[in-house]
């Protein structure tokens, strides 16, 4: 793998280019998934090739190709320098520098997700499955998965890495009908449960089989629970759905290629400038946001990125003040600021974009009980189950999926079909505590989409249960 | 026999099975993604990915992978065999597709199959420089092969060509949107496409905000084609109905809409991105999801149709397997025209509303009522006596279907190709033929952003 990605650079070098790299990727996925006791999906799936990407007088080019040799090699490199030849617009791009970096990188695993067999996959998720049972509960579903991608990068800097990610996770999901009205429960998490860089352990310690009465129980009981109550009220939210928060009204607006515009046609660009670094008021000085690739566990932990700088945590937002953004070598070379570190590639037929790696919202003080001691009047969100953000990352609105009444510092009655919007900057100013570290959960998506042709990436974040004051609850106009 | 073709029947040829069928995605596309008038992202893609499906004593199992050498063949089918001797029993298995003639469809184009990569940067130079604002947005076209071969006599390829351009004027303070599609070259132009979104930006400085509430609407096709397209997944997929998850479960036979509207999935019009089978190998066909308001249908692939029941036969609607878990859905939705002759005349009959050009980060919250979220984006305008007025900022809306599509003005009578593509993962062109649609109840939740990047 080393010598074609060395043979690539040499090719792209030779064919003009002043700059080059590439990464053979190898990833292997399996994906066992069940639904109503039946088995829905049971795929092994492998994909290999290579991506080169080259500079030539300032313009990018990127081509990939899925043959493993010397004429893949050569083909993806000339392709992407007859590109950049060829590619329209001014083009004065620099990159901050890295040095020559070697070195490897492999996911500590304790149990191989790989040699669990399809077989076990299949009975857990049957397993956990009939433990959803329910007379209320009509469509139930498990899944479990695991990757590994093993990749190699060189680059024409002198750089030259290894790296092997496993990853894996599950969840499940049940949902209840009576009436016309359909709910759903999850765990440990929506949409497609939660991942971790880490071994079959992970997903052992999900507990699918042993959470799922109660996830069934819950699904039942919002068919009979009120809907919840529209007004401006005070809001705590559970540590899952601040995850998807945080990600949605932080994590993307910080990422310094949309701030520049990049992805305006497609994913949105930002409401920050790159001059509010160091100045913007975020939030209130509870906000306290960390973006960190060093994360045990975390989906977005490497030794490198996919340009070959090394993992490293940074404070994003610090106290409710902008304090880092996301970068690439480029970006971080127009801003003047810091050395990238956040661009990742899905996979070998992907260019490497700005892309969150693990990005948290540090822990405060408490327990959630003491932040639900602190709350007159108001309403306890968890799970998500719809998400929106405009794309400045402005206006948002999620749904979850329960949610309980908080009335004279207690939870009261179950509530469905609750929503919160806000726009982000107010809404994070509004926060005014911060669940401690015993509440702090460490949860990994998948579907995080970007980029055209399109690449979703595997993201990471920690968050404990935060509390909000003045927030609008409810959409109705 | 093409190449693609011949690649899925040396790989069933390498199955270990009862019965087994190979399908061979085969990519080659370039994308010139620009930002700020320069080309900032692109991407050549040359891929072939095949699926090889096996059922060894009823227990289907399923491995792909991009190596298609023998080697590499054998290796895909001894994992298939691997993952087909650890699945359980699966009783609700509806057997592989028999085979038949393959329906003949439009949708393949030699120039635009042949389109070298300097020519792509060209068309995305052409883009560029009809714009006098900043562009961001991409040219893309590529070739896309689909072939299946199977025990049962599958033999079936299709090839797929699709170009597209996708403009956004953009400076801080203004942008406007315009996209064409085609699965023919010669039928986008992408300097019309940059100075049709030049021309919506320049409308949209000076943005002003409106107060929440419920509006009538015209809904440019971008922005109708979206909205149906996250309706359609939820409420037209056989799977949802059948577990009573959708707005259309118990709804068959009645008329929720207005008659005005009437919506079908077609893949076989060569006016879309046609399709001449699904990948379960069944033949492409029309299907009548709405018929002048009344609820007519819902899509079937071969499972969902097995455990219906009741006569229940496959339309044809079958997904790629990595989205197998939504059920059947459309590929090629279309609505019925109307007859206004433009978006303006739609304005006139509006009166007093809002005119929407495009929506972004559309999320379903109640998928039972049709209830969805998002916001608007590049060109939300007032409406007042009949004419688009004033520009507005981006809007919240959170919308029930069903209420947005119970009572319409009218529609255009001319709908246009709104690409659908995603673009994710492997390369498979789709697109809805959409009218412009003015109606009556578009509920307006809260304000964002302004125009502009």
């Amino acid at each position: 793998m080393r010598e074609l990605c060395e043979q690539a650079v040499a090719a792209a070098l030779g064919a003009g280019a002043s700059y080059a790299d590439a990464r053979v990727v190898v990833r292997r996925s399996q994906v066992v998934a069940t639904r109503n006791q039946r088995v829905e999906r049971l795929d092994d799936a492998e994909s290999e090739g290579i991506g080169v990407r080259v500079l030539v007088e300032g313009a990018w080019g990127f081509a990939c190709d899925r043959r493993l040799g010397t004429e893949g090699a050569q083909a993806a490199a000339s392709k992407a320098t007859a590109f950049a030849k060829a590619a329209p617009g001014g083009h004065h791009r620099a990159l901050a520098p890295v040095g020559a970096t070697r070195g490897e990188y492999r996911t500590p695993v304790e149990q191989d997700p790989f040699a669990v067999s399809l077989a076990d996959k299949a009975d857990l998720c049957l397993r956990a499955e009939r433990a959803l049972e329910h007379e209320d509960v009509k469509v139930t579903t498990a899944s479990v998965r695991a990757q590994r991608e093993h990749k190699v990068f060189v680059s024409s800097e002198g750089s030259s890495i290894e790296q092997e990610l496993v990853e894996c996770g599950g969840g499940i999901d049940a949902f209840a009908t009576r009436e016309g009205i359909t709910q759903i429960r999850s765990h440990p998490s929506a949409h497609g449960g939660s991942s971790s860089q880490a071994g079959w352990e992970y997903v052992e310690s999900l507990a699918l089989e042993q959470e799922a009465p109660r996830v069934a129980e819950q699904a039942a009981a919002l068919l009979r629970a009120d809907p919840c109550p529209s007004g401006v009220m005070t809001v705590v939210i559970d540590a899952e759905q601040m995850q998807l928060q945080t990600h949605e009204s932080v994590g993307h607006p910080t990422e310094l290629d949309r701030v520049y515009g990049t992805e305006a046609a497609y994913a949105g660009t930002s409401f920050l400038k790159p001059e509010d670094l160091g100045s913007l008021r975020y939030g209130s000085e509870h906000m306290n946001i960390t973006a960190d690739s060093t994360t045990p566990g975390g989906l977005g932990t490497f030794g490198f990125d996919d340009e070959g700088v090394a993992a490293h945590r940074e404070p994003v937002v610090a106290e409710g003040i902008l304090s880092g953004f996301l970068t690439s070598r480029e970006t971080a070379a127009r801003i003047g600021n810091g050395s990238g570190g956040s661009m990742r590639a899905d996979g070998w037929s992907r260019m490497p974009l700005v892309r969150m790696t693990n990005l948290h919202l540090e822990p405060g003080e408490g327990s959630l009980d003491e932040l639900i001691a602190g709350v007159d009047d108001g309403v306890f969100l968890q799970t998500n189950k719809s998400w929106s953000i405009d794309d400045k990352r402005l206006n948002f609105q999620f749904g979850t999926q329960i949610a309980w009444e908080i009335k004279g510092g207690e939870l009261g009655r179950m509530l469905r079909d609750a929503t919160y919007t806000g726009q982000t900057p107010v809404f994070w100013g509004s926060l005014d505590a911060v669940a401690g570290p015993d509440e702090w959960v460490l949860q990994g998506l998948t579907n995080c989409g970007k980029g055209q042709p399109g690449q979703h990436a595997h993201v990471s974040h920690g968050a404990s249960p935060a509390r909000f004051r003045n927030v609008q609850v409810g959409f109705r106009s | 026999m093409s190449e693609t073709l011949e690649l899925a029947q040396r790989a069933l040829q390498a199955a270990e099975g009862d019965e087994a069928l190979a399908i061979v995605q085969r990519e080659l596309s370039g994308m010139a993604r620009y930002a700020g008038s320069e080309v900032h992202q692109p991407t050549l893609i040359e891929n072939e990915v095949v699926e090889l499906q096996v059922v060894r004593n009823g227990r289907p199992g399923l491995a792909s992978a991009n190596r298609t050498d023998d080697e590499g063949l054998r290796t895909l089918a001894a994992r298939a065999a691997e993952a087909a001797d650890n699945a359980p029993a699966d009783p609700d298995f509806p057997g592989l597709a028999p085979g038949g003639e393959q329906v003949a469809v439009e949708g393949y184009d030699e120039t635009t199959a042949a389109l070298t990569a300097e020519e792509q940067a060209h068309l995305a130079a052409a883009a560029i420089g009809a714009s006098d604002l900043d562009l961001y947005g991409f040219f893309t076209s590529g070739l896309t092969e689909l072939a299946l071969a199977s025990t049962t006599g599958l033999s079936l390829c299709q090839s797929m060509t699709d170009a597209g351009v996708l403009a956004l004027a953009a400076v801080d303070g203004a942008s406007g949107y315009a996209e064409q599609t085609s699965w023919r070259l010669d039928e986008v132009d992408p300097a019309a496409t940059a100075k049709a979104a030049v021309a919506k930006a320049e409308q949209t400085r000076g943005a002003v905000q409106i107060e929440p509430g419920s509006y009538a609407a015209v809904l440019e096709p971008y922005a109708f084609a979206e909205l149906l397209l996250y309706f359609a997944y939820d409420a037209f997929s056989g799977l949802g109905f059948q577990e009573e998850r959708t707005f259309a479960s118990g709804r068959i036979g009645e008329k929720v809409f207005d008659e005005r509207f009437s919506l079908a999935e077609d893949p076989l019009d060569a006016r879309g991105l046609p399709k001449s089978f699904d990948f379960e190998g069944s033949p492409k066909r029309r299907v009548e999801l709405v018929s002048a308001g009344v609820l007519s249908g819902v899509l079937w692939d071969r499972r969902t149709a097995k455990l219906a029941g009741d006569g229940h036969e496959t339309t044809g609607s079958a997904p790629m397997s990595r989205l197998r878990h939504w059920g059947p859905l459309p590929t090629s939705l279309s609505v019925a025209g109307g007859e206004a002759g433009s978006s303006e005349e739609l304005a006139e009959l509006v009166g007093d509303g809002i005119y929407v050009t495009r929506l972004h980060y559309l999320s379903i919250v109640n998928p039972r009522e049709g209830v969805i979220t998002g916001m608007t984006r590049d060109g939300t305008f007032r409406i007042r006596d009949g004419r688009i007025a004033e520009p507005l900022v981006n809007l919240r809306f959170t919308v029930t279907v069903p209420e947005f599509l119970e009572r319409l003005y009218g529609l255009t009578r001319e709908p246009v190709l709104v690409n659908e593509s995603s673009f994710y993962d492997e390369r498979y062109p789709n697109g809805a033929l959409v009218p412009a649609v003015a109606t009556a109840r578009f509920d307006v939740t809260g304000t964002g952003s302004g125009p502009g990047v």
